[in-house]
């Protein structure tokens, strides 16, 4: 036997910090927000309510403006140590400092309500801006990068300050039929990595390492609007497609 | 005796002196062995009639094989992480799906665990497991060990529950409220409570259970 295992109580667990690379320790006094289902154990008196109208409602107005994921939150309420945990993924927690940072909205897990937790313009992204700490989960753990980079998208969990992620094909990829062809067919040897997120500007990249991604969350339809990206609204003819994606050769033709 | 020992996390390997040393391992588990082993097939868990029909009718099924020989057995199980516990006496409980070897010499049974199975969709029967020596664990993601002391229960959600030991008493705990019927559950509506002395394994992950959505 190698060494004996670390037995915690709820004054040995470390407060606000990691027990063991999976499970990260709240040291509650007040209120968390949480996705349903993350809490695996608590010491001392906690409650735990649904998100809807109540007497939670202010808190609600000034953290939580994602209306319509409400029912995939909770919040925590009350005093003592609370574990959270992810089917066993890597978790980490963060600070923010007057920050923003986008998730992936599979990936997070908890947040201090001195946050507020928004839907970002980007579909199955969310949010968080002000002061306070988050947890998150990554398949494998999360690497920062500093822009300008190019990043597999699969890989992708997150980033804060960066003013513009945005796609990026690879030119030879894109160029002529022979573009199509090969995109469709897998002949002419595509690498599989000819579609890239980009950014850059000032800020931090947050991957993952690995390219499996965790199950999306729904972060709530945005309203129907023009010009909101996932609005629905005028469903431009071959917009879901991006370019060099196969298909659409019609167009590619100019037909 | 059966000597357990880790390799990294995932691995257990067990070294077998020969003659009666024998583990009772998952069927299944063994990923390689050196020297010279005999692989039986217990059926019932190697409780004999009466442990067979009980493993049955609660729904406490292990498919356990025992292990017999001079070397060193290796066991693993889908990469589950696995932890040692060494006991002396004293009695474990433990879900029947999280036990991956036992000293031969350990009793293994079946006790009533009320309501909390349930809600896990394990049945309302746990294993336990009882005498001297030492057992492995499987969990998803290495388990946390939670010490209950008197003035300080623990809740632990039935899907991350693993295993416990020393003088506990559990109840279960439900924060059902008429919200959880307007479509407002918490979604942790169902917690086993732990109060008394003692010991409690927790996975960093939860199983499927039926209790989870509400």
């Amino acid at each position: 036997m190698t060494t004996a295992p670390q037995v915690f109580d709820a004054g040995s667990l470390p407060a606000n910090d990691n027990v063991n690379p999976y499970a990260f320790c709240v040291d509650l006094n007040g209120q968390w927000f949480l996705q349903k289902g993350k809490m695996i154990a608590y010491y001392g008196q906690i409650d735990f309510h649904g998100i809807g109208h109540g007497p939670l409602d202010g808190l609600i107005a000034s953290s939580f403006h994602s209306p319509l994921h409400a029912s995939d939150w909770v919040v925590a309420q009350g005093q003592g140590k609370l574990l959270l945990a992810d089917r066993a993924f890597d978790i980490n927690s963060y600070d923010l400092e007057e920050g923003n940072l986008t998730v992936r909205s599979g990936n997070l897990l908890a947040y201090e309500p001195s946050l507020s937790l928004k839907q970002s313009i980007i579909p199955g992204f969310l949010t968080l801006i002000g002061t306070g700490k988050f947890v998150a989960a990554s398949n494998g753990e999360v690497h920062f990068l500093e822009p300008p980079v190019r990043v597999d998208p699969q890989a992708l969990v997150g980033w804060s300050d960066c003013p513009s992620p945005c796609h990026h094909y690879d030119h030879q990829y894109l160029r002529g039929v022979m573009g199509g062809v090969r995109a469709m067919t897998g002949l002419g040897g595509a690498s599989g990595e000819e579609h890239q997120f980009e950014f850059v500007g000032a800020g931090t990249v947050l991957i993952q390492s690995t390219e499996s991604l965790m199950a999306e969350r729904d972060t709530g339809a945005v309203p129907q609007e023009d010009g909101v990206p996932g609005g629905g609204q005028g469903d431009r003819q071959g917009g879901a497609q991006p370019p060099g994606q196969g298909g659409g050769l019609q167009r590619r033709f100019g037909l | 005796m059966a000597q357990f020992r880790l390799e990294g996390t995932k691995v257990l390997a067990v070294t077998l002196g020969g003659g009666s040393d024998a583990v009772k391992a998952k069927n299944g588990a063994m990923v390689a062995y050196d020297g010279q082993m005999a692989f039986k097939k217990m059926t019932g868990g190697g409780e004999g009639l009466r442990g067979m029909v009980t493993r049955r009718l609660t729904g406490e099924q292990m498919a356990v094989m025992e292990v017999k020989g001079q070397g060193t057995c290796y066991f693993a199980d889908r990469a589950s992480d696995i932890s040692l516990v060494r006991l002396n006496g004293e009695k474990l409980h433990v879900e029947a799906s999280n036990l991956l070897c036992t000293d031969a010499g350990l009793r293994t049974g079946t006790t009533f665990t009320g309501l909390r199975g349930a809600s896990q969709g394990n049945g309302l029967f746990t294993t336990t497991v009882e005498g001297a020596g030492e057992a492995a664990l499987m969990s998803d993601g290495p388990a946390v060990l939670l010490r209950v002391t008197h003035g300080m229960p623990l809740q632990v959600d039935p899907g991350a529950y693993i295993a416990h030991q020393g003088n506990l008493r559990q109840t279960f705990q439900s924060g059902v409220t008429f919200r959880t019927f307007m479509g407002e559950g918490s979604g942790e509506s169902f917690q086993i409570r732990f109060e008394g002395d003692g010991l409690v394994y927790v996975q960093p992950s939860e199983r499927n259970t039926v209790g989870g959505d509400v």
